[in-house]
């Protein structure tokens, strides 16, 4: 989940609930953050399961001005392989899985990092649909104008704000959920989360599972349509919301089937 | 009476029929000659009118594509769209022969001057196509003026005994004359629109006071759309905001958007949708699924109302 915050004490108060979360369900958790590692153990201060936790080394922390030197631009691919060998060795070594939460607003600041770090978002929710790995996201809304907000967001199953109006992400089956209300409103941050998460299409189809779409006018579902048609395959929206079917079949869209969500 | 086989090009006639036998007098043999020259035939009438043909036609009725008229073209807006250009365009390369009767004596004071324009869109939608549009008109049933008018909306008339060019024919005129300013409501709730960021509240706005009138469930999606594909449609052409406005009108639920805008092309919306692009498809979908559209346009302000049925 990605959670916003214009107070970095309640981003620190609500990371600790997770990972206090994840300790409780067997899993081994990792807090990331800007700040020297020490001042991240700081951070932890005052939860005892925690503070246990990281004696044994159940709980760790990282500092991304390590890991990522300021202005740093992520690899996504290679972070998504670095969160899955702490995922397996997690795993190994007796957890349940592994959980993260993380402060990410410095990688986030510049246009090039935002893109890089919206396309890792997107593999990492693939590789979390699968694995036993969750995470939450910080970013200091304060630091980060609304579109760069609202394009974040967009990409997350669950956020605390509503500004993209649609959410995108990866789910089970090498499918792709999207839930919420998309219009002119938002048609242009749908055209470029398309592209951030570049869809994998198996069997001549790409499923959009979307139990929770509430509205799709017919500018939105044709930009989809065409992101399947681009890639050879149809689209099968699987929704509940009676006007996507109404729209296909009065508007004869061939490569678009609608079903009901399962 | 001559029977034409030798059909050619874009024909348009209305036919005038007096009774059930001059009905099948006249169209009897123009499915029978178009089905046995090997030409696509399709029967666009209401349905009590469906019910006379099909029993005439037995012998061919299973070669014609049988349409209720009264369901497929309530709405006239989508009758070019949905109905003759679906058929025509699965016919290529071949004459078409339709009977598409959208006047018939229930058309409603609302409804019947968006019938009379569609009419008269017809011959510009099809100039220059291979294809018979016969248009039968009850003359006993349906008021002089509406007879008038098919005589100013078809280039040719057919009649029991006479086929001739309608000196009358000038379809502009009717498509001017019917569009009338569309008066405002008192009673309606308001919403004005001036930014994008505003199309989900005024979607919000529409189906909470839509089912507060009395909107079926089922309905609503159809209504969400209307209501955003008209509003956004408003955004993109016009300059300045637009006012949606709802209320109910007898049996109907009318959903209205308001603005400074000019609707110059008369057959926007009435065009089946283009394969190439991801989008103007906004009114087309507002005629296929409302239950009537009106429109009212001059160069400094649209009009456009779309009513759904509340009851069954």
């Amino acid at each position: 989940m990605c959670w916003w915050y214009s107070d970095a004490a309640e981003f620190r108060l609500r990371a600790r609930e997770f990972l206090v979360d994840g300790l409780a369900a067997g899993q081994r958790v990792r807090y990331v953050g800007s700040a020297p590692e020490a001042v991240l153990t700081r951070e932890l201060d005052g939860v005892t399961e925690l503070a246990e936790a990281l004696r044994d080394g159940t709980a760790q922390v990282r500092s991304l001005a390590e890991a990522y030197p300021g202005g740093s631009v992520v690899d996504p691919d290679e972070q998504v392989a670095v969160y899955a060998r702490a995922t397996e060795e997690a795993v190994a070594d007796g957890f349940t899985g592994f959980r993260v939460a993380a402060d990410a607003t410095a990688l986030v600041r510049a246009p090039d990092q935002l893109a890089a770090f919206l396309r890792y978002e997107h593999l990492i929710d693939r590789y979390m649909s699968e694995n036993p790995m969750s995470a939450m996201c910080g970013y200091d809304r304060s630091e980060l104008g609304d579109p760069a907000v609202a394009q974040l967001a967009c990409l997350h199953p669950q956020t605390n704000v509503r500004l993209a109006g649609f959410r995108l992400h990866a789910a089970s089956d090498r499918t792709v959920a999207l839930a919420g209300e998309l219009d002119m409103t938002n048609r242009s941050l749908l055209d470029s989360a398309l592209d951030r998460v570049d869809l994998a299409a198996d069997g001549g189809e790409m499923v959009v599972d979307a139990p929770e779409l509430a509205f799709i006018d017919h500018a939105c579902l044709l930009r989809l349509a065409g992101y399947a048609e681009r890639r050879g395959v149809a689209l099968v929206l699987r929704t509940d919301w009676p006007g996507a079917s109404r729209m296909a079949q009065v508007l004869g869209l061939s490569r678009v089937r609608v079903e009901r969500a399962a | 009476m001559t029977i034409d086989t030798t059909l050619d090009g874009f024909v348009h006639p209305a036919l005038f029929y007096r009774s059930d036998d001059e009905y099948l007098a006249a169209l009897v043999p123009f499915v029978s000659d178009g089905v046995a020259a090997g030409q696509p035939v399709a029967v666009a009438v209401p349905g009590p009118r469906l019910s006379v043909l099909r029993a005439a036609l037995s012998g061919v009725a299973d070669r014609v594509t049988m349409i209720d008229m009264a369901e497929a073209g309530r709405n006239p807006g989508r009758i070019i769209a949905g109905v003759l250009r679906r058929f025509a365009d699965e016919h290529p390369g071949t004459h078409v022969r339709i009977i598409g009767e959208p006047i018939w004596p229930g058309r409603t004071a609302d409804e019947y001057p968006a019938c009379a324009q569609h009419e008269a869109l017809i011959n510009a939608a099809f100039t220059g196509r291979d294809l018979t549009i016969v248009c039968p008109y009850d003359v006993v049933g349906l008021d002089p003026h509406v007879v008038a008018d098919a005589r100013v909306t078809h280039p040719l008339v057919w009649e029991a005994d006479s086929r001739y060019p309608s000196d009358d024919y000038a379809p502009e005129r009717v498509i001017a004359h019917y569009n009338q300013p569309l008066d405002g409501r008192a009673d309606a709730v308001a919403m004005t629109v001036t930014e994008v960021n505003q199309i989900t509240e005024a979607r919000r706005f529409t189906t909470a006071h839509a089912r507060a009138l009395g909107l079926a469930e089922e309905r609503v999606a159809d209504l969400e759309l209307i209501a955003t594909e008209l509003v956004t449609n408003s955004l993109i052409h016009a300059t300045g905001s637009c006012v949606l406005r709802l209320w109910r009108h007898g049996d109907h639920l009318v959903c209205e958007v308001r603005d400074a805008g000019h609707l110059s092309d008369p057959l926007a919306g009435r065009r089946p949708a283009p394969g190439d692009q991801p989008f103007g498809r906004g009114l087309l979908l507002v005629n296929e699924l409302a239950d009537l559209v009106r429109a009212h346009t001059t160069p400094t302000g649209t009009t456009l109302r779309a009513l759904l049925r509340l009851v069954r």
